[in-house]
């Protein structure tokens, strides 16, 4: 009886080039692409054979056959940078999906970056210009937000607020939800709360981690058995599976049998009648709309001018306790922590996080359109990922993405890239 | 007249050579040896493994034991170290270590296992040089690793024996914890030896303050350097041309002072905030540098080139506007002479024997970050007094040579035979 909401996140990034201590300063450097051997271009090329192209075509064939499926996803501006550059081809199958009107694109920053962390004026920066991509690619204007890996607070709630949006994706984080159910809606808790959808992380970790573990005591996942598990969720229940677009095909590989698993998964579910699937808009924006009134406009103004509040019960809404997900430090969706230690944790993320976004200024102010590319690019999130040194479970998962020997590697050559950008600023 | 006396045939045991080398022992073994053969020496060198180089100046022993022997996919014997690269056959441990011609690499082999090797090699060397015993007059062994070997051919042979001491384990263990078994051997190689050359008074000062050496059984013999092979191009367009460029190389350990230099780019940022400091080498302590570096705050200023040869390493020293050696104890140093040479003004700690031959470079306590800040920042600011200290370095070069030290280690020979 549950609806399913379906979420998935494309993203590539821009990794650094081989450059060493010698090219510092050199006019000669590109940060993310070798002169004679492009690697960003590599893994592309791999991963769309894999992964893009199949699943893309599954989806396709998913909305052509089965009237009542419908997605969201996300696709970060560096990844359809990446495609209109190395593989047209994806560009025009997301066109084609977006055309059929059931794939709600989702926003987020251009460069999947942290800026929500550090800058509010250069993380309003990177969803315009994320949002000016969509525009111009797909002619699409999004309405809710999902910000890099999911990372969310009160406070990050609030930037978003500002910025107009309906509704937020994010992690069911136990510290913060306690023993509420994951399946409702939720609002932020800022004075002038947006609706939030929960990520369901076991079912959606059955599907993207667990799904060809040997060891897992469900393998091999068949659709009957996932299917149960799902509907023993009502009729005002919303499951959220949220996981990366690259599960199908790369993490989890076609010999899985993954692609047939949720091609015969969304028919099987589909088939009764009391099943639906909805994408975040359709939940959210009727939240939304009925706590502000549809006047947008005015409410964007309101918002601006709001702070976020102390305490946990927010005046001037009729919205209770028990309806608000206050989030005071930053979550997400990653590892088992569920915060935001993945990314900053050591001094080595630390440091190269606060000098990144310390330049901000000098950097801007060159109006250098390259070196502020250049910049942002160094932004994006998988730079610092790769630097974690949590070495537990989770540093296989770091490893296994990580297109550097160790940890302290990805910070040795990103503090290069970093005295190279610094030079450039003399 | 000295002629009659002069001993021109030589036995000497070595560990590493270049270009299998992991440091300054190869190099000196080979600046020592080609100024002696050219005044004249003839030299037999052992090394514990198979020397793929073409070495035209001396007899080249490989006195390897058969157990460490590594055949290649094509049959035929090669160099250890060779051996592990590619596909070839997984390594034995003493090999691995080896390989790398690491100190601190053989330090983490099983005590048993490395007193084991270094007594076969002595083994080897023992039989070989007993079979050659009428081709030399003595016997000259480079460092711990040579005096069992040394020791025993003294033995086998009755000939007379020099230790040539390039580096102490009181030296590359700073704190006084270094290894008993190396510092027993050291201290039985010393006392077994006719004669004990140190490479400088800080050294000789260890042998008789540590080891309780002889003073009058030990002969200060300065390394020399040898012509560079590349000229050297001094100036700022190699790389990062718009800021002054501070240079540290050497293996990342508690010895060499590596994180004294963080401390002293600390410090120097905040007079000079677009200084960039490179750190080159690679070591036990680069995880914890890295660390260290990053939190404070260093990581765009202090960067890491990693292990660098042939032409990066020279292209950092020519980019060098100051080359700093903040080594804890440090023999000699050759690397600040190699600066010296490409035009570069360095700064060494008084805890390094190199300081004896470069009146013209600045000599600071290695803990001393005011002092050396003072002369960095005073270096950068002022072209003629960094032109001055080059010009003075330039100058101790001229009479830092492996053919003074050559002279030198002659007249111990003789010495040494004369009784």
């Amino acid at each position: 009886m549950p609806n399913i909401c379906f979420y998935f996140h494309l993203h590539q990034p821009f990794r650094l080039s081989d450059f060493s201590v010698f090219d510092i300063g050199s006019d000669q450097v590109n940060f993310f692409a070798d002169p004679d051997f492009d690697s960003n271009k590599q893994i592309f090329d791999k991963v769309a054979q894999k992964s893009y192209y199949p699943m893309l075509t599954l989806l396709l064939e998913l909305l052509e056959t089965q009237p009542k499926f419908c997605f969201s996803m996300s696709i970060t501006g560096v990844f359809l940078e990446q495609a209109e550059c190395y593989d047209p081809e994806i560009i025009r199958l997301l066109q084609k999906l977006v055309a059929t009107g059931r794939l709600e694109l989702i926003a987020e920053t251009y460069h999947h970056s942290l800026a929500s962390l550090y800058s509010p004026t250069e993380f309003k920066k990177q969803v315009d210009l994320h949002q000016q991509f969509l525009d111009h690619l797909f002619d699409y204007t999004p309405i809710i937000f999902r910000n890099t890996e999911l990372i969310y607070s009160n406070d990050i709630a609030h930037l978003v607020g500002n910025l107009g949006y309906k509704g937020m994706l994010t992690e069911a984080v136990p510290r913060y939800l306690g023993d509420r159910p994951k399946t409702r809606t939720y609002w932020s808790h800022t004075d002038n709360p947006i609706p939030l959808m929960l990520k369901h992380a076991e079912l959606s970790d059955d599907i993207a981690f667990r799904f060809s573990d040997r060891n897992w005591h469900s393998y091999p996942l068949n659709v009957d058995t996932y299917l149960k598990w799902v509907e023993v969720y009502g009729e005002e229940e919303y499951i959220n599976l949220f996981m990366d677009f690259e599960t199908f095909g790369e993490h989890q590989w076609a010999d899985t049998g993954i692609f047939n698993f949720f091609r015969h998964f969304v028919h099987t579910f589909a088939e009764k009648s009391w099943n639906n699937f909805v994408t975040p808009k359709d939940v959210l924006v009727p939240l939304y709309d009925q706590q502000y009134g549809n006047n947008k406009k005015n409410q964007v103004e309101v918002l601006s001018n709001s702070k976020v509040m102390a305490e946990p019960l927010i005046q001037n809404t009729n919205l209770e306790a028990h309806q608000i997900y206050s989030v005071t430090e930053p979550i997400s969706w990653a590892d088992v922590d569920r915060d935001i230690t993945a990314w900053r944790d050591s001094p080595l993320q630390v440091d190269t996080l606060n000098i990144m976004y310390d330049l901000e200024d000098k950097i801007l102010a060159t109006k250098n359109e390259k070196i502020i590319e250049d910049w942002r690019k160094l932004q994006t999130s998988d730079h610092f990922y790769y630097m974690c040194t949590k070495w537990s479970a989770d540093g296989d998962v770091h490893a296994y993405f990580s297109p550097h020997k160790s940890p302290y590697e990805a910070y040795r050559k990103y503090a290069i890239a970093l005295a190279h950008l610094q030079e450039t600023l003399l | 007249m000295s002629n009659s006396y002069s001993a021109n045939r030589v036995f000497m045991i070595g560990w590493e050579y270049p270009p299998h080398n992991s440091g300054g022992l190869g190099v000196a073994c080979e600046g020592l040896t080609q100024a002696l053969s050219q005044s004249n020496t003839q030299i037999y060198f052992s090394l514990p493994y198979v020397h793929s180089g073409l070495i035209s100046h001396m007899n080249v022993l490989s006195c390897v034991d058969p157990s460490w022997d590594v055949v290649g996919i094509d049959g035929k014997q090669i160099p250890p170290f060779q051996a592990y690269t590619g596909a070839l056959p997984e390594s034995k441990s003493l090999v691995d270590a080896i390989k790398k011609f690491n100190i601190d690499t053989l330090r983490a082999l099983p005590q048993s296992e490395l007193e084991n090797k270094v007594h076969q090699y002595a083994d080897s060397v023992g039989s070989q040089g007993k079979r050659l015993q009428h081709n030399y007059d003595l016997i000259h062994a480079h460092d711990w690793m040579s005096y069992p070997a040394a020791m025993k051919l003294k033995q086998e042979t009755g000939k007379a024996y020099i230790a040539h001491i390039h580096s102490t384990e009181f030296d590359r263990i700073p704190s006084g914890y270094g290894s008993n078994y190396i510092m027993r051997t050291e201290y039985e190689g010393m006392q077994a030896a006719d004669r004990v050359i140190a490479v400088s008074n800080y050294t000789k000062r260890i042998l008789i303050e540590k080891y309780s050496i002889n003073p009058h059984k030990i002969d200060v013999v300065h390394n020399g350097i040898s012509a560079p092979t590349v000229a050297p191009d001094p100036g700022t367009h190699h790389f990062a041309h718009r800021r002054p460029v501070i240079v540290f190389m050497g293996r990342l350990t508690m010895q060499k002072g590596a994180d004294y230099f963080i401390y002293l780019a600390r410090k120097v940022l905040k007079e000079i905030p677009d200084a960039l400091f490179v750190v080159a080498g690679s070591g036990d302590m680069y995880h914890e540098l890295l660390i260290k570096n990053a939190y404070n705050g260093l990581s765009a200023s202090v960067v890491f080139s990693g292990f660098v040869r042939d032409n990066q390493r020279e292209k950092l020293l020519d980019r060098a506007d100051v080359f700093v050696m903040p080594s804890l104890s440090e023999p000699f140093g050759l690397v600040a002479l190699e600066a010296a040479q490409r035009h570069t003004p360095v700064i060494i700690s008084k805890t390094a024997g190199v300081s004896e031959v470069m009146s013209g470079s600045i000599v600071v306590d290695f803990w001393d970050i005011d002092a050396m800040t003072r002369n960095i920042t005073q270096i950068l600011a002022d072209k003629n007094h960094s032109q001055t200290i080059v010009n003075n370095q330039l100058q101790n070069l001229q009479e830092t040579t492996w053919e003074k030290a050559a002279h030198k280690v002659r007249s111990v020979y003789d010495m040494t035979l004369r009784g």
